[in-house]
């Protein structure tokens, strides 16, 4: 195995901005050339759930943590069955995987999957220049080709706002989702202990797959739900006829703008069934109470986002993962309550309707990576669906 | 939550002397909780017995109280004080016991003082190991197994249940002191006993053993509306079984999938919710098993540590700062990053580079004492080092340590010996490691052997690799890929010049030719997701460099490294007060140093912070890059001189004395030529390389001789030799050992001043006038290290002419070396002759204490000098006496005494001697220097007694004076027991004691009486070296058993003066704020 990564580092990687700057590295992962938004994600723990989260396709993601890749790649932590990201950017790729649950080596899973890694570059240096010019087009190459004719290509690659790329990697068809989370994922004693009262009842939730993370049905069957998964498109009128409880809206990548199909079916279902929505799911919602979303300039990617609960002043530390934002300013303050800010930006991370079963939140409660201090978000579902009947 | 108002002043504990397990980190954070809850506009009194402390400076809090840590001057602090709260948290584990200790006592109420920052009971259950794993099991988490003994069968008993090895872990007890593994039954039976007497309520828990797994610690923090957060993860390189505190470690964790931190981070919060620590930082471990991924809950500190220091400059997030704001009701999100300036402090930090902490140990110290590294901790000081990558990292922290003379495998390495350097932790386990992988040790053999994670030692032959394709070029043929390469896996010049082997210096050069230089990168504690506004900077070999320097007048301050014996926190103060002079002064600060335990490192010290390596290269780097008006060498001890003068080659512009006057200092044959032209006595001395040359000149001299290696500080292998033989012996081994003595650094013999008075000055001088700082009487006699024996201030027994010498000689001196800056000269005065032991032109042990005995900074006084500044511009209050000048002696008496790690180190003798051994000082100040030298015993852990007993046994010599110090004792109402011989002596003098049998003479001897604590006070004065064992096992005994034991006669008569002066003399205590007004008003009224 060390030696597939060895063949690959006498490799030479490029990656190459749309505005001209230019890193070179070494080449891991597939020998080939993707292009994406290129995006930067702070967390310290979890590539392999970064890698595999649909949110990021149409995406090149850089890690800022120098070492990816020491702890190898297994099953278990996949959030969908394959890595959605365009390709990597690293400081330090391991050619060795030293976990009990790894099995097989970072580099082996990538190269299975064909994204390319750079690798030994200057991320820091990357991140300085997203952060200050903001999320940029760009091409990984792992196969020799040379930077001028990158640039070219990344200037002609889709830009990100306006790009409807839900439908992509929404699932063809409805399937059920059997399966809660695997035994060193699932809460200690104290988590368990919160929303207790609500369990015991099984809820049917219709779960909207606009790019869902398993780990969010892994938390619905957690908390005794039974759960059906259906396409983008699914029809208001199909959800419905399958008897919900409760309306699940998943996240997602790409501009919410462009998912007219999904905004209006979600004006059909606000009050005639509870609804939660996260992420994409959130930005939808808002639509279709009327607000507006807008592009940040290289958005929330991380662990480490300090959230404020309005309603109980409580700070919560959470995983994000959004270039498109609501603009709470635009949102009817008749209808709509801001529950969840931001306190580094300010932006807005969550609402609720004022009368109806509905509540939303930008960032990810069902973490994977990150902290589990949203956890609750899931309880509070299952307690508005009992509320509901 | 907004800040409480029911509260206006807050009392802080200091962690008192630095011991091994307690060292400066409690300085750093202290003096950040003072400054935090000041800049809150609360009223801070601050108590420590440590005066060589930054917390300590009178500006430092609002009341500074110098005083001894126990529970009597406590209460009378806080009776005249009246603090309406305790802060317990930021003062280690001596502060949080005392805290304890007076809620028990009822003090608090009394008084009524509400503890914040931990409840007592948060504290009892964090403290108390069973109530801990109760709180842990309740949680569903998993601990080790573990119960109680107090006998040694129930012990076995238990052991054997359990199954070897078990781990022993006496109650009560600091930093694992007396814990221990034992792998089977018999060193059982004999580990456990000791463990019980080692604990003071011989007590002690057996655990069931997880030796071998991984171990991590977290770093958290909690608000009062429960808000919670994870500062840091911390991974051990090494295993459990080597406490944390002797591990290497890494920050952050290396080998955690997400699904097992948020495991640990979980189990984290529901541990500090459930003990209950409302608000505040603590530190948690958990030992993970490698095969399987069990996690068990090993400790909880309920207080900032060790770790959150070390959390705290691997993030850039002030954990202590923070921690007491909490503790005054504020929440995370109402306090800003400071570097961030924009965002909260409500968010866990994420960082874009790798962290490595390394252990520095002493053992050449301690002959004798047992090097494996286990679970009880003994490493003196740490380094830490940031780099982009783990190599990077390790490579800067492995040559931040300094090694005293390069490492080197035995002339003959068999496979048995590495197996077994591998598999039993010792000191040098890291150079085990690289020979291991080196000598074509398999990974597999290593990790097996080791238990250090795969993905490390994959770490290490990566290095390796690198360094090999090195190794295969040349200076001319390397290319500049590969340089880079080797540069980025963390290689120094040094190194790769020894792969070549050619001059460092010819490296650096091709290095720059080939455009192969470091850039500087920032800590953020947020990737660069944010703009940062704090240049805290480490060096890297990337593309980008983000230093930005600012081109405004700038001096740089270097650092004094690692906290070693002979260079410690003292040095660290110094650094810091000429950053706070300077910065007054307008100059843009700029601070190096790679100890992470300091205040220095703390990035609100100076303008900017390098957390660099203090090596040539490094430092060079840095100068390249601020192109500063000065650089400062003076006030880091050893660690900058040793580069002063290859610095200043380089062009640095090194401001204050000379390089050449600090060298010409060190040399003792120039040096010693000045003294007779200086017409100055100094003792007959010496150098020679070879051991017949030693004897030969030993000869000539006379003996006794002092015999030690050139170029030290802290004494390190000197001896005295009372024969020809010895000299010999020495002469031939240290030429063995090679480091030691070579070419350049011969052995140095000097003439012994037997029972001569040894005098410490400390002297300012700007290049026209000089001022005497401080006059500083030893109480042991010249031949126990300068560092090692107590001292006071103002002198007490010495004549005026001989003062008159002192000061005159001091004068000559300062003005012969041209110091600009500060001056150290220690004398010893035999028979009215006043003689010059050395001269170190330069910020001495000594300048804390002597600063805080006057009142006047003079750190930052030296540090204006050295910036062009006068004397007498800076209006310092002195006394002239014919000519010279010094400082006004104190009103009141300072003295100073030495703390010892002898319980750190079973089985060493605690005979003091021209090495030196202590880890840490306290001062103790009253009005009569009885008084003020035994508060300054207690204060280092010797409380004198008030009644009982006391042993005496004291060498030919001393039984001349020994009578007066008898009747002291007698006059004080103390029994006095003395062996046949001391008896005898006394009894010619007119008093009679009983006598007891020594060790070998019969039974119940001493050992017997001490064992059953028959005896309060142990005085045994050695001399010779014969005598020095068959009564190391009395010392010994008082070690172990806790009795205070006085090693020289002066000592004891001071001693006796103290005693005296405690019998019914109340406790008294004072401020320093108010003794130095007092201080300053006396002196107006003399002038
Ligand atoms: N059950 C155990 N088995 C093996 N090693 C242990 C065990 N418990 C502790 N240790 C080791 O001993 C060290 C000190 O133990 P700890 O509980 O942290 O005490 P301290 O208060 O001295 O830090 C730990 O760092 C760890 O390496
Ligand atoms: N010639 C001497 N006679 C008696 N004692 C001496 C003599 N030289 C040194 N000493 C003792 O040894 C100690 C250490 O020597 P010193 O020269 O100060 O070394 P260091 O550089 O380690 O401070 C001194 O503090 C003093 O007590
Ligand atoms: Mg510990
Ligand atoms: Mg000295």
């Amino acid at each position: 195995m060390e030696d597939t990564l060895t063949q690959q580092q006498a490799g030479r990687a490029i990656l190459a901005l749309e505005d001209g700057r230019v890193f070179k590295g070494r080449a891991a992962g597939a020998r080939t050339r993707r292009g994406g938004e290129v995006v930067f994600n702070t967390s310290l723990t979890g590539y392999q759930e970064v890698f595999t989260d649909p949110s990021y396709s149409g995406q090149m993601v850089c890690l800022t943590y120098p070492h990816i890749g020491n702890v190898g790649a297994n099953l278990d932590d996949e959030e969908s069955p394959k890595p959605y990201i365009e390709g990597l950017v690293v400081r330090e790729f391991s050619a060795l995987a030293s976990n009990w649950r790894s099995t097989e080596t970072t580099q082996k899973y990538l190269e299975r999957h064909g994204v390319p890694v750079i690798w030994d570059m200057d991320t820091r240096a990357l991140v300085r220049h997203l952060r200050q010019v903001g999320a940029l087009r760009g091409m990984v190459s792992t196969d020799e080709t040379p930077a001028e004719k990158l640039i070219l290509e990344a200037k002609a690659l889709p830009t990100m706002a306006g790009q409807e790329l839900a439908s992509r990697v929404s699932a063809s068809a409805k399937y059920e989702w059997k399966d809660g989370s695997i035994g060193i994922a699932s809460p200690i004693l104290t988590d368990a202990v919160a929303g207790a009262d609500a369990k015991r009842k099984r809820r049917r939730v219709v779960a909207y797959d606009f790019g869902i993370k398993q780990n969010i049905l892994r938390l619905l069957v957690d908390h005794d739900c039974d759960v059906t998964v259906v396409p983008a498109q699914t029809s208001a009128e199909d959800v419905l006829g399958l008897k919900p409880d409760g309306v699940f809206l998943s996240n997602g990548p790409g501009d919410p703008e462009p998912i007219h199909y999904a905004v209006s079916n979600i004006r059909k279902l606000v009050g005639r069934v509870p609804i939660f929505g996260i992420c994409l799911g959130h930005q939808l919602c808002g639509l279709a109470l009327g607000g507006k979303t807008f592009k940040l300039k290289f958005g929330h990617h991380g662990a480490n986002h300090p959230v404020q609960n309005l309603l109980t002043k409580k700070v919560e530390i959470t995983s994000q993962n959004h270039g498109f934002c609501v603009d709470p300013a635009s949102l009817p303050s008749s209808e709509v309550e801001i529950t969840h800010v931001n306190l580094n930006d300010h932006t807005n991370e969550g609402m609720r309707h004022r009368t109806l079963p509905l509540f939303s939140v930008q960032y990810h409660p069902e973490a994977s990576p990150g902290p589990h201090d949203a956890r609750y978000l899931f309880g509070q579902f299952v307690e508005m669906m009992n509320g509901a009947r | 939550m907004p800040k409480r108002t029911d509260i206006k002043k807050i009392l802080i504990i200091g962690s008192g002397p630095i011991i091994i397990g307690q060292a400066c980190e409690f300085d750093y954070s202290g003096t950040q909780a003072c400054k935090a809850l000041r800049s809150e506009g609360y009223t801070v009194v601050l108590v420590n017995s440590n005066p060589a402390t930054v917390m300590t400076d009178p500006e430092t809090a609002d009341r500074t109280y110098i005083e001894p840590l126990s529970r009597e001057y406590l209460e009378a602090i806080i009776a005249v004080e009246r603090p309406d709260a305790l802060l317990p948290t930021v003062g280690g584990q001596t502060g949080l016991n005392l805290a304890v200790d007076l809620a028990e006592a009822g003090i608090l109420d009394k008084y009524g003082v509400k503890l914040i920052g931990a409840s007592l009971s948060a504290i009892k259950i964090a403290e108390d190991r069973l109530l801990f794993k109760d709180v842990c099991r309740k949680l569903g988490l998993e601990v080790p197994a573990s119960e109680v003994v107090t006998t040694v069968p129930d012990a076995v008993r238990l052991a054997d249940e359990l199954g070897y090895p078990v781990v022993i872990r006496p109650s009560f007890t600091l930093g694992g002191t007396g814990g221990s593994i034992a792998y089977n039954r018999e060193e059982f039976a004999d580990l456990i006993a000791r463990a019980l007497d080692a604990s003071p309520v011989h007590q002690a828990l057996i655990e069931e053993s997880v030796l071998g797994w991984k171990e991590y610690e977290l770093e958290v923090m909690r608000d009062h509306r429960d808000n919670f957060v994870v500062i840091c993860t911390i991974e051990n390189f090494d295993p459990m079984g080597i406490h944390t505190g002797d591990s290497i470690t890494v920050a952050p964790a290396q080998t955690l999938t997400d699904k097992e931190y948020q495991r640990m981070r979980d189990a984290a919060a529901a541990i500090i919710r459930e003990v209950g620590v409302e608000t505040g930082g603590s530190n948690i471990q958990f030992a993970v098993d490698p095969a399987t991924g069990r996690m068990t809950v090993i400790e909880m500190n309920p207080r900032v540590s060790r770790s959150s220091a070390l959390a705290s400059k691997a993030t850039g997030f002030p954990i202590a700062k923070i921690a007491a704001k909490l503790a005054v009701g504020m929440t995370l999100d109402e306090i800003p990053n400071d570097i961030t300036k924009k965002t909260p402090s409500s968010f866990e930090p994420t960082i874009d580079y790798v962290v490595a902490k390394i252990p520095k140990w002493q053992f050449e110290k301690f002959p004798g004492s047992d090097t494996t590294l286990s679970t009880q901790m003994k490493s003196v000081g740490e380094v830490m080092a940031i780099g982009r990558t783990f190599q990077e990292a390790l490579c800067k922290a492995i040559r931040s340590l300094e090694p005293s003379s390069a490492w080197r495998p035995p002339a003959e390495v068999t496979t048995v010996l590495l197996r077994e350097k591998l598999h039993v932790p010792g000191p040098d386990r890291l150079h085990w490691l690289f020979e291991a992988l080196e000598r074509g040790m398999s990974s597999e053999e290593v990790c097996d052997l080791t238990k250090i994670d795969p993905w490390f030692i994959q770490q290490l032959q990566e290095m390796l690799e690198v360094d090999r394709r090195v190794a295969a070029t040349s200076l001319s043929k390397c290319s500049a890929e590969l340089l880079l390469e080797s540069k980025r896996s963390g290689a120094s010049d040094e190194e790769i010049a020894k792969l070549w082997n050619v001059k460092a210096a010819s490296v650096r050069a091709r290095r720059k030719e080939l455009g192969v230089q470091p850039v500087f990168k920032r800590v953020d504690t947020c990737a660069a997701e944010f703009e940062s506004f704090t240049p805290y900077l480490y060096s890297t070999y990337e593309e980008e460099d983000e230093a930005a320097p600012v081109d405004r007048p700038k001096v740089v301050i270097l650092g004094s490294g690692p906290n070693r014996i002979g260079q410690g926190i003292e040095f660290d103060y110094c650094c810091c007060h000429a950053s706070f002079a300077l910065k007054e002064d307008g100059f843009e600060t700029v601070m190096v140093n790679c100890n992470p335990e300091t205040v220095s490192t703390d990035y609100d010290t100076s303008d900017r912070l390098y957390f660099e390596p203090l090596t040539l290269e490094d430092v060079l780097a840095i100068l390249d890059c601020e192109k500063p008006q000065g650089v400062i060498v003076q006030f880091g001890g050893q660690t900058p001189l040793n580069l002063a003068l290859e610095l200043k080659k380089n062009g640095a512009k090194i401001i204050g004395t000379a390089p050449e006057s600090i060298d010409l200092a060190e040399d003792r044959r120039r040096f010693g030529a000045l003294l007779e032209e200086l017409k100055i006595p100094t003792p007959k001395n010496g150098s020679a390389f070879a051991p017949q040359e030693a004897v030969a000149l030993a000869n000539e001299i006379g003996l006794p001789v002092l015999v030690r290696p050139s170029y030290v500080l802290g004494g390190r292998a000197m001896v005295i030799a009372y024969d020809l033989k010895t000299v010999e012996e020495y002469v031939t081994q240290a030429t063995l050992i090679g480091g030691l003595s070579d070419a350049k650094r011969p052995i140095l013999i000097d003439q012994f001043l037997e029972d001569a008075t040894e005098v410490d000055v400390d002297a300012l001088a700007d290049g026209d006038d000089v001022l005497i700082a401080g006059i500083m009487e030893h109480i042991e006699e010249a031949g126990i290290h300068s560092g090692d024996s107590s001292c006071v201030l103002p002198s007490v027994t010495l004549k005026p002419s001989i003062l008159e010498k002192i000061r005159e000689y001091t004068v000559k001196l300062a003005k012969a070396l041209n110091v600009v800056g500060l001056m150290n000269v220690q004398y010893a005065i035999q028979r009215d002759t006043v003689y010059v032991l050395e001269v170190n032109p330069r910020a001495s042990r000594t300048i804390p204490y002597v600063s805080k005995a006057t009142g006047v900074p003079l750190a930052k006084v030296a540090a204006r000098l050295m910036t062009g500044r006068k004397l007498r511009d800076l209006h310092l209050p002195y006394t002239q006496t014919n000519g010279i000048k010094e400082l006004v002696v104190p009103n009141f008496y300072a003295v100073k005494s030495p703390v010892f790690p002898f319980n750190k180190f079973r089985g060493v003798d605690t005979i003091l001697g021209p090495e030196m051994r202590s880890t840490g000082e306290v001062m103790g100040i009253s009005s009569t220097f009885g008084l003020a030298f035994a508060k300054a015993q207690l204060a280092a852990g010797q409380r004198l007694p008030q009644q009982g007993t006391v042993f005496l046994s004291v060498n030919d010599h001393d039984k001349r004076h020994v009578a007066f110090v008898v009747q002291d004792l007698l006059a004080a109402g103390l029994k006095v027991v003395a062996t046949r011989g001391t008896a005898a002596a006394l009894a010619s003098a007119g008093i009679e004691v009983e006598s007891v049998y020594k060790v070998n003479e019969g039974r119940p001897n001493i050992v017997d009486l001490i064992k059953t604590a028959k005896v309060d006070l142990v005085i045994n004065t050695p001399l010779g070296r014969e005598s020095f064992y068959d009564e190391k096992s009395i010392r010994r005994a008082a070690v172990r058993y806790n009795i205070p034991c006085i090693t020289t006669l002066s000592a004891a008569s001071a001693a006796a003066r103290g005693i005296r002066a405690m019998a019914g003399h109340a406790v008294e205590v004072a401020a320093l704020q108010d003794l130095h007004a007092r201080k300053a008003n006396a002196s107006a009224e003399r002038s």
